[in-house]
């Protein structure tokens, strides 16, 4: 191969400096590994009672039953990971106001504390904020469903356990009956 | 040929087409460089989530919002995912350009093999009409080849690669040497028997797909285990890719030089001999520029890619490109139409599912202006791509009803989707930008690109008759939803070098050759001057093919 010097004197070298140049270059060479970082959220988005809270709620929302619920998934770590690193700043927004606006309402009404409240409590506060109960409660509860049900069928317990994976299936049958596995395929 | 050439051909791109000419070329005998603008992928090593699960890959495979709208922004467009990112280009560092009012989505890779790693894998012949419409109507860019001087490099594509599908015998859609088809499921057996008695003329046909049914063994390729992760990397080799089919057969002949992380910013050019000598690129990861020379050159970095290094390989202080005495490179350009999207529930058949993830569906083709144009208020026509599927019951409230609840699947749904051929128009045209220029010092692509009434009016008639056909066939709940029809979107762009007989108003001859320089072949997207409503790749192979054969033809003559 005939480097040509001329050309490589008015190239980019010229134009950028090696400077500028290597940190374009290596970033055109990130992996998803290296551009989305793993480890702890990157900035606590929860106080300590909004993340008992949170993660109570995640329970009541994907209880344990015959499979395992979403504490046991990991529900509430990555509730927390996404809304830190991974979703935009203003998804935060609604989650936090509707924690705080329970944990008001379970002041209120049962007088103790939304997460040291009784499962039956728990459930009545999700019930309130489903029915549009106090201002904001259906938007809450419809961002942080939506979080619990993401955050647990792409986990290893809901893909796995909950559902149903086939990593190879090798075939393909398009008239399979249900009840030989009465569950759902992961996709 | 110059004896102090360490490469006899140089392939610029490495996708279907630049796959597909390396190992042509190697294999009859050529050294051949190619070189790609992206970083190194090996096939199966560098598959980093093949096979993995959501909970294997980072932020469980969905784009953070962030990192996204910074370096992924038009790639969004185009089924990007951290599974998949590694193939994909950053739109960041990669910036392009178009005035208010001609947005374009230019979707591009961003690593060897090209979209070959990401395409949907869709593989249908173009029909004689494709090839003669424009002619036949007075649309300005007549074919100079025909259907009949492509059949047998469509055949040896399809023999190679392998391309699942169902014999049909319809004239408007030429068979493939087929594999085996992909099953329809029940719900999709059910519409079609519904659906063909409803409107006689009218089919659904599987899918054609270059994801195989039989093993290739001499090519080291399984067949499709239905996954459908196929967009990961497959390292079973069952769907074409350069990594998995024509990279692996260039390498073999020990003629093939690969060099990933180079950028090529224009082609060398002796005008007084009117012929090509050789390409200049820059390393991506040094910046070095340099010049490499010899007497071939295969242009395939993709249709608009291919536009940009002709546009701007022009003589120091000239504006115009030196393949460019016909005054139409860059003109031309198409896209499909296709954000209509129509859907309905079908009903019974509930005690049944899906086992295995099957990649592709079914296929209604094209059943409008067959013979010419039917008065129906725009020229041409187009498909519709889509699949019966099951979703897992929606959420009902929450906690264990809602948990067990959504253990059920919800109804049998069919969607679909059209994809409406766009005429080639003159104005719609790529250009340089005459001011900024990209960190290789190249000048920005502007795009100068929009749909026009034609396309409009066939778009909007694919949502009526789409609408039509489901009900009619008896689905329930139908409902169909439109899209901005943005340039791009498909990602079957094409043209702005196309293909025609006379010189002085085409870029290319009949064998994909510069009619400015009988050594530079383009045999990419850019070449068509024409789209017709079916998926272009499989064209562009055959395309290639056959160009690789008379380039070898030419240098021994």
């Amino acid at each position: 191969m005939r480097i040509d010097r001329r050309a490589a004197l008015t190239g980019v070298l010229a134009l950028f400096g090696t400077s500028v140049f290597a940190p374009l270059a290596r970033a055109a060479q990130m992996t998803a590994a290296q551009l989305i970082p793993d480890g702890p959220p990157s900035v606590a988005v929860f106080s300590p009672a909004q993340r008992a809270l949170m993660t109570a709620l995640s329970e009541r929302v994907i209880p344990t039953t015959d499979t395992p619920g979403a504490i046991a998934a990991g529900v509430p770590d990555f509730i927390e990971k996404l809304l830190a690193d991974w979703a935009s700043p203003t998804d935060r927004v609604p989650i936090l106001a509707g924690l705080d606006a329970l944990e008001a309402r379970s002041q209120q009404d049962h007088k103790v504390a939304a997460d040291k409240a009784t499962p039956e409590q728990q459930d009545a506060l999700l019930t309130l904020a489903m029915n549009g109960g106090f201002p904001g409660g259906k938007t809450f509860f419809e961002a942080f469903r939506q979080l619990v049900i993401t955050g647990y069928y792409t986990s290893e317990i809901g893909i796995t356990q909950e559902r149903e994976y086939l990593p190879v299936p090798g075939e393909y049958n398009g008239a399979f009956p249900y009840a030989q596995v009465n569950k759902v395929y992961s996709a | 040929m110059a004896a102090t050439n360490r490469f006899d051909a140089i392939v610029i791109g490495s996708g279907v087409s630049g796959g597909f000419a390396a190992k042509e070329l190697t294999e009859k005998g050529l050294r051949v460089l190619m070189l790609d603008r992206g970083r190194m992928v090996e096939h199966g090593e560098d598959y980093p989530y093949d096979g993995k699960p959501a909970y294997d890959v980072p932020a469980r495979n969905v784009m953070p919002k962030g990192l996204q709208e910074r370096d992924y922004f038009i790639a969004k467009r185009g089924y990007v995912q951290p599974s998949n990112m590694g193939f994909y280009n950053n739109d960041r560092l990669n910036p392009y350009a178009f005035d208010e009012g001609s947005k374009f989505y230019w979707i591009r890779p961003g690593a060897v093999g090209g979209k070959s790693l990401i395409w949907g894998r869709w593989s249908f012949r173009w029909s004689p009409q494709d090839f003669e419409a424009n002619q036949r109507e007075g649309v300005d860019g007549a074919w100079p080849i025909g259907y009949d001087d492509l059949a047998p490099w469509y055949a040896r594509v399809e023999d190679y690669i392998g391309v699942s599908g169902s014999r049909e015998n319809l004239p408007y859609l030429p068979d493939s040497n087929f594999q085996p088809p992909m099953p329809m499921n029940v719900a999709e057996k059910w519409l079609k028997s519904q659906l063909e008695a409803k409107f006689p003329g009218r089919k659904l046909i599987h899918t054609r797909l270059s994801n195989m049914t039989e093993d290739k063994p001499d090519q080291g390729r399984t067949k499709c285990q239905f996954r459908n992760q196929c967009g990961n990397g497959c390292s079973f080799g069952a769907y074409f890719s350069t990594q998995a089919v024509t990279l692996p057969a260039a390498r073999a002949t020990g003629r093939l030089t690969l060099q990933s992380d180079a950028v090529v910013t224009s082609i060398e050019y002796d005008a007084a001999k009117k012929r090509v000598t050789g390409v200049r690129y820059v390393d991506a990861k040094t910046g070095q520029a340099q010049v490499v020379q010899a007497d071939l050159v295969f242009l395939c970095a993709s249709a608009m890619g291919s536009n940009q290094i002709l546009l701007n390989s022009r003589a120091p202080g000239s504006e115009r490109s030196h393949f460019d005495s016909s005054g139409t490179l860059g003109r031309y350009v198409m896209d499909h139409i296709f954000r209509v999207g129509v859907e309905g529930e079908i009903p019974g058949m509930t005690d049944l599912i899906e086992y295995g993830r099957r990649p592709g569906g079914v296929y209604i083709p094209r059943f409008r202006n067959l013979d010419g144009e039917e008065g129906v208020g725009f020229r041409r026509g187009y498909g519709y791509q889509g699949s019966a599927r099951r979703e897992p019951a929606a959420p009902v409230g929450f906690g264990a009803a809602m948990k067990h609840g959504m253990r059920r699947y919800g109804p049998w749904k069919f969607s679909m989707g059209a994809f409406g051929e766009c005429l080639p128009y003159k104005d719609n045209r790529v250009s340089l930008h005459p001011s900024k220029v990209d960190r290789f010092g190249v000048p920005l692509m502007r795009f100068d690109v929009t749909f026009r009434e034609n396309e409009l009016r066939l778009i909007a008639d694919a949502r009526v008759q789409g609408e039509a056909m489901l009900r009619a066939a008896g689905l329930q709940n139908v409902k169909s939803s439109e899209g901005d029809h943005v340039p791009g979107d498909a990602i079957h762009e094409m043209g702005g070098a196309r293909m025609g007989a006379d010189p002085r108003t085409s870029v290319l001859g009949s064998f994909s050759q510069a009619h400015d320089a009988p050594n530079l072949y383009v045999t990419d997207g850019a070449q068509m001057a024409s789209a017709s409503c079916v998926n272009p790749s499989l064209t562009f192979m055959a395309l290639t093919m056959r160009a690789a054969d008379h380039a070898v033809k030419q240098l021994r003559a």
